[in-house]
């Protein structure tokens, strides 16, 4: 997250960073989309053995981490023991959030969520034998997913210096329900499905020279990409915001 | 060697089926008009950050001590090792841009066919393209700056190189099938080592016409800034200049200048290697 203007988050730059991620994350799942499902990369080794793209994901993590990847609180590693540190001089850059907000990931259910829930939704069932390419195009999906619901740890930052009398008294009490009714702009929420809806069927068109407009068949159902971020993303971010917000006052 | 007989047993046990999509010249073009929205995908992600060169220039350590590589060659060797150990370059479809020795593959099993000539199937111009991806082709996709996000940078410049690379050597494949469709042209060519023949032979210049405003046009399409009301805009007429993707010129000129005369130059060396 670039704080512009030196350290000062704003609602406008935290929305701006989601939006631009919602093009990131249809471009990857389209991609991912070009294979069928590869069952075999998810499947445990012989003898109990991790599946392939476990074995992927952590070594994939650990490159990340000696480069100097996971210095930002949205970017959360799937596999965070053991993490090798860093090799290379970064660019540290302003702390806005609580300190404490590098305990909160919601990475687990969005695991879960990704491989039983997601994937059986927009890809063919089939095997094309890429196995390792499969993987590399799953990590990607999933490190998209992450920074997008992990950002929540700002919204919610930038939402309390806005009204913290509001927010404080609920923290205090613990009250996870009311801070989610606080966080919930239904109005917003409804805005987000159309707009990523409508980027999956502009993105995922296939584009001619002829002038047909609608195209011969997308490469992603648009449907899914508006089901994702209702029934996953958004509620995930919202975790990860009242997560962030019972620590707040720490 | 145990290994390899419990997974052809493995592989007869479970008879996964390979439908082989068979070469053609059919679907060898869909792969490669696939291809060009994987390009212009990639290069609208790098074009998110700004140039970041320091990612590019040779690795300062803290001890005062410089390396000969710079970090982006680091991160990319290592990540190819990576999916190298995964199975990822098995198919001969994808080259590597750094050999390594892999003794195994942690991959499942998968009985790939092989569509190439084994002694042409090498052929790769990867240094070609890693010296035309940094040298030409960012200084056009990225603006000035320095975000520090080096990691983040380079995993964008892979995504894109393994595409280029992709892309661009499977002249190999094109080759292979143009050969198949007229094998007295080609291989009395091909004796006499006759490259420029060879060249004008595989040469369609109203076909990469078509390719190159095809690309152009989805860097527009893919380029555009939408919003969940109004009109879509495309980056190069919006008044507010905001969130400019990709410049559709410059996919216009990659392919012009650098995307089509490599791939026909890997056609042309495949050719060549052909009655090996």
């Amino acid at each position: 997250m670039d704080a512009a203007g030196g350290g000062e988050l704003s609602l406008a730059a935290v929305r701006d960073a989601l939006v631009r991620l919602e093009d990131s994350v249809v471009f990857a799942l389209i991609e991912r989309a070009r294979h069928p499902r590869n069952a075999p990369a998810y499947a445990p080794a012989g003898g109990g053995g991790r599946s392939l793209v476990e074995f992927y994901v952590r070594e994939a993590e650990a490159l990340d981490a000696k480069a100097g990847h996971y210095q930002k609180p949205e970017d959360v590693p799937f596999f965070p023991q053991d993490l090798p540190s860093t090799l290379f001089p970064t660019k540290s850059s302003p702390q806005v959030l609580h300190p404490l907000a590098s305990l909160v990931t919601v990475n687990d259910a969005i695991w879960k969520m990704y491989f039983d829930e997601l994937l059986p939704l927009f890809t063919v069932d089939g095997d094309d034998g890429s196995y390792a390419e499969t993987v590399a195009l799953d990590f990607a999906c999933l490190q998209l997913l992450s920074r997008r619901i992990h950002i929540g740890k700002y919204v919610a930052e930038v939402k309390f210096k806005d009204a913290p009398q509001d927010y404080s008294p609920l923290i205090q009490a613990k009250d996870s329900n009311s801070l989610m009714d606080l966080l919930t702009f239904k109005a917003v929420e409804e805005k987000v499905k159309k707009r990523v809806e409508k980027k999956g069927r502009t993105f995922g068109q296939n584009v001619t020279l002829e002038d047909n407009a609608g195209g011969s068949g997308f490469k992603i159902d648009p449907t899914v990409l508006s089901k994702l971020y209702d029934q996953w993303v958004m509620p995930l971010t919202k975790d990860v915001e009242v997560e962030y917000l019972l620590r707040r006052l720490d | 060697m145990a290994a390899r007989a419990i997974c052809t047993a493995a592989l007869l046990l479970l008879a996964f089926v390979c439908p082989s999509a068979g070469l053609s010249l059919d679907t060898v073009r869909e792969f490669l008009t696939r291809e060009e929205d994987t390009i212009v995908f990639s290069l609208i992600e790098r074009a998110r950050y700004p140039i970041n060169r320091p990612a590019y220039d040779p690795v300062h350590l803290g001890d005062g001590r410089r390396l000969n590589a710079s970090f982006a060659e680091l991160f990319i060797r290592e990540s190819e090792a990576v999916q190298s150990k995964a199975g990822r370059y098995q198919s001969l479809l994808e080259i590597p841009f750094f050999a390594y020795r892999v003794p195994f593959t942690l991959a499942p099993p998968y009985n790939f066919t092989r569509e190439l000539y084994p002694a042409a199937a090498f052929v790769n111009v990867n240094d070609a393209i890693w010296s035309m991806y940094f040298n030409e082709l960012l200084p056009l996709l990225a603006k000035t700056g320095d975000d520090g996000n080096y990691a983040a940078t380079v995993d964008s410049d892979l995504a894109c190189l393994q595409v280029l690379s992709r892309r661009i050597n499977y002249g190999r494949y094109v080759a292979e099938v143009k050969f198949r469709g007229d094998q007295q042209t080609y291989t009395s060519l091909i004796q006499a080592k006759d490259r420029d023949a060879l060249m004008k032979l595989l040469t369609s210049e109203a076909q990469e016409d078509v390719v190159k405003r095809r690309v152009e046009k989805k860097a527009i399409v893919f380029g555009q800034s939408i919003t969940s009301d109004g009109p879509i805009e495309t980056s190069v007429n919006n008044s507010s200049g905001t969130d400019f993707k990709v410049d559709p010129s410059v996919v216009y000129k990659l392919y012009d200048q650098w995307v089509i005369p490599l791939t026909k130059q890997v056609e042309v060396e495949y050719l060549l290697h052909r009655l090996d």
